[in-house]
Order: C-alpha cells, then structure tokens, then sequence
C-alpha cells in the first residue's frame, strides 16, 4: 500500500512537473504555474488511481474523461483568482495526458503500412487502427471531460479575466 | 477589406473604425490558439459594447464578419486574414481582458485600439527559463511512461539540444514543419545515446519519449473544443495541422533511427 501510495505521489508530482513546463512553451502567465501544476498533478494521479489494476482498473478513455473534469473543475475555480481565460490553466494541465505515443505510434504504422506490400505486414494496418482510434478517442474524452465543468459554471468560465 | 460606410456615432468612432478593430482582434485572438467560442463570445461583447450586432464566420485561414448598426439601418462585411503567432495564453488572457476593458467602458475607443497595438506589439522571446522548463517537462514526461533515471537524463539532454535547435530555426524563418523533421531528427539521435552506450534500464523509453515535447498538444485540444461546438471546419483544419506536425516529427525520428541502425523501438 505504501508502494501505490508512493506511486500515486510521484505520478502527481511529474505530471505537475510536465504541465508547468508545457505552460511555459505557450507562453502562459507564469503566475498561473501554480494552478496548472496543482490541476495536472490531481488529474493525472486520479487517472492513475483508476487505471491502475489493483485499484479501479478502468479503461484509459473513460480514466483520461473523469480525470480531464476533474483537471477542469479545478482550472475553472482557479482561474478567477489568477486572473487569465480557463484555457490557460486548463489545456497546459491537461497536456501530460495528451496521448502523444499512441499519436507518434499511429504515423510509425502509417509509415510502416506502405513499407511492404507482402500479406505479413498487417500487423503494421492493426497497429495503425489501434492506436489511432485510441488516441482520437482519449482527446475527445479529455475535451468533454474538460468541457463540462466550462459549461456548469459558464459565468466564472468566461468572466476569469474581467 | 472592407465596404466603407462610416456612420459617424458617439464617442468619436465609426463603424469602419470598429469593424477593423474587431476584425484586427479577432484575428489575433485565433491566432494566439482561442477557442471559436472564445472568439465569438469575446467579438460579440466588444461589438455590443459599440452599439453594433455581429455576426462571426470563422475560416481556417480567415475571418469574416459582418458588422450592423440598428440604429442607423447600415451594415458592413469585414475580412481578415488570421494571424500566426503560435499558441500564446498571456496573450489570450490580455486580449480577453482588453474585452471586457470595452464592455465594462473602462476604456474609451481610441485607449482600446491603443492598447490592441500595445499587445500585439509585445515580443514573447523564447527564454533560457522556458528551455530549461521544457526540458524538465520532457524529462518528468519519460518518467510517467517507466523511464528510469537515466532516461530521464538523456531525455533531459535530447530535448534541451531539440528546443534550442528549434528557436534558432524558427528564429532563422524555416518552414515550422521542416523545423519539427529537423529537431525530431536531433532529439532522436542524442536520446539513441542511451541505447547505444547501455545507459540504463529503460533506453527505448528515453528514445520514444524524447519527440514528445514535439507533439502539437494545444491544437489537438483546440480541434476536439471546437469540434463539440460545432466549428466542423475549423476543428478539421486544427486537426489535420496537428496530424501534420505530428507526421513530421515521426518523418524525423524515423530518420534518425535509420541512421543509427535501429528499425524501430
């Protein structure tokens, strides 16, 4: 239990690790770090919670959705008090779950598809279904999950910089 | 890029003026990575501000808004091309504020155009700070993948000589998606480092991990936030740029894994 607990820590830690340097590529206030780190850390540790097999077990689609509104509940209460758009907390803290290897797998199974015309290589056609369509589907899921909190307080959401 | 009619209204602006201040804002605002919503929620509320309705067609390239007058029976259609300064959220956040500046009449017109050039004039230099921040990032990133500490240090090492390649090419006026083949290709062959010199437990997590800072984060967000608003083409458009982008960084870490005699990983 310690071990999962440490685990869990870590995980936190790294992903607040992640997003704060995510922020600061685009150029984000940095006086919004703070929440960013704070949301990447809870979301992403929450996603691990419920991934992992001796816990929750769940899938990485519905995993990345509860822990993108989680991300976003977070990042729409926050953003009033840093003063800048939701967006600004929430798509830096979202990013480390952005699932950039199935993203780079799917071109490498692209790539390999027209590689070889011999029947062996649809391995290469497999791979390239799968983890495209995973990938599509944890964005999407992220993005709703990110959404709903946008729309439950639609007033904070758009009101954070006034 | 505009039918010229000035109705002259209060406050020494016309509704030429506005319309190429709304059409200059917009642009800017799509520019720095806005959401359509935002876009449509932030034009709307300067232009009611004006006392002006608006309706908004957002294209993946341009913009086009038609700008009326109720009170005076005129209206008036304003393009723009879009803007490309990549993704910028303190932009984001001064254009929004710059918004609601206007809707809330702290700021009469000619002090809003005034500070619209002020942010749009601000340089945003890639900082020594922001290379070292994203370098952590990547690092921490190899982490929650199962790279162990020497990964993380190689990819550490892999994305700083990346991130700075990729400022001075940007810098030297590139092509942005030749840039990425480029700096994939250069993270690629420091990250085989591990691999070959035996560094560690985990090199193939140091070598796939270490193109992730490449990876077009913001624009895949922006097309699935536009897509669940229904801006079908701009999502479309978001998309296929990130899919782009994406491509090109597998085109330049398949490269450099060529190079180093190692298929795949």
């Amino acid at each position: 239990m310690d071990i999962l607990l440490q685990n869990i820590i870590e995980d936190g830690f790294f992903a607040a690790m992640a997003a704060i340097g995510f922020a600061s590529i685009s150029h984000t206030p940095p006086r919004t770090f703070i929440v960013c780190g704070l949301a990447a850390a809870a979301g992403h540790a929450l996603r691990y919670v419920m991934m992992s097999p001796s816990l929750g077990n769940i899938h990485i689609v519905l995993a990345s959705t509860a822990a993108a509104f989680v991300i976003g509940l977070i990042a729409v209460l926050l953003a009033p008090v840093v003063r800048v758009p939701a967006e600004a907390c929430l798509f830096p803290s979202l990013l480390p779950m952005i699932p950039g290897m199935y993203a780079y797998r799917s071109i490498e199974a692209l790539i390999s598809c027209v590689s070889s015309a011999s029947p062996d290589n649809a391995g290469s056609l497999y791979s390239l279904a799968f983890n495209s369509i995973t990938c599509l589907l944890i964005v999407l899921g992220m993005v709703i999950g990110a959404n709903i909190p946008i729309f439950l307080f639609k007033k904070i959401s758009f009101q954070a910089t006034r | 890029m505009s039918s010229t009619i000035s109705t002259p209204v209060a406050d020494g602006y016309t509704l030429a003026d506005a319309g190429d201040f709304i059409a200059d804002y917009t642009a800017w605002l799509w520019g720095c990575g806005a959401t359509c919503t935002r876009i449509e929620k932030n034009a709307g509320r300067i232009a009611r501000a004006l006392g002006y309705d608006i309706c908004i067609t957002i294209m993946p390239k341009h913009i086009s808004l038609t700008l009326s007058d109720p009170s005076a029976g005129c209206r008036a259609i304003y393009q723009r091309a879009m803007v490309n300064c990549g993704i910028n959220f303190d932009l984001n956040a001064r254009l929004s504020a710059l918004s609601w500046k206007i809707a809330d009449k702290k700021l009469s017109f000619s002090q809003a155009r005034q500070l619209l050039e002020e942010i749009i004039a601000t340089p945003y230099p890639t900082t020594q700070l922001t290379v070292l921040l994203t370098s952590l990032a990547n690092a921490s990133f190899c982490r929650l993948f199962g790279g162990d500490a020497d990964a993380m240090l190689v990819v550490f090492a892999a994305t700083f000589a990346g991130f700075e390649l990729k400022g001075m090419l940007l810098k030297a006026g590139l092509d942005v998606r030749l840039v990425f083949m480029m700096c994939a290709f250069v993270s690629t062959i420091v990250a085989v480092g591990a691999q070959l010199f035996g560094w560690g437990a985990t090199p193939d997590i140091a070598i796939a991990t270490s193109v992730l800072y490449l990876i077009p984060g913001v624009p895949y967000i922006n097309s699935a936030s536009d897509l669940i608003d229904r801006h079908y083409l701009c999502a479309m458009s978001r998309f296929m740029d990130a899919c782009v982008l994406t491509a090109c960084l597998s085109i330049g870490m398949c490269a450099g894994l060529s190079l180093m005699e190692l298929s795949s990983i």
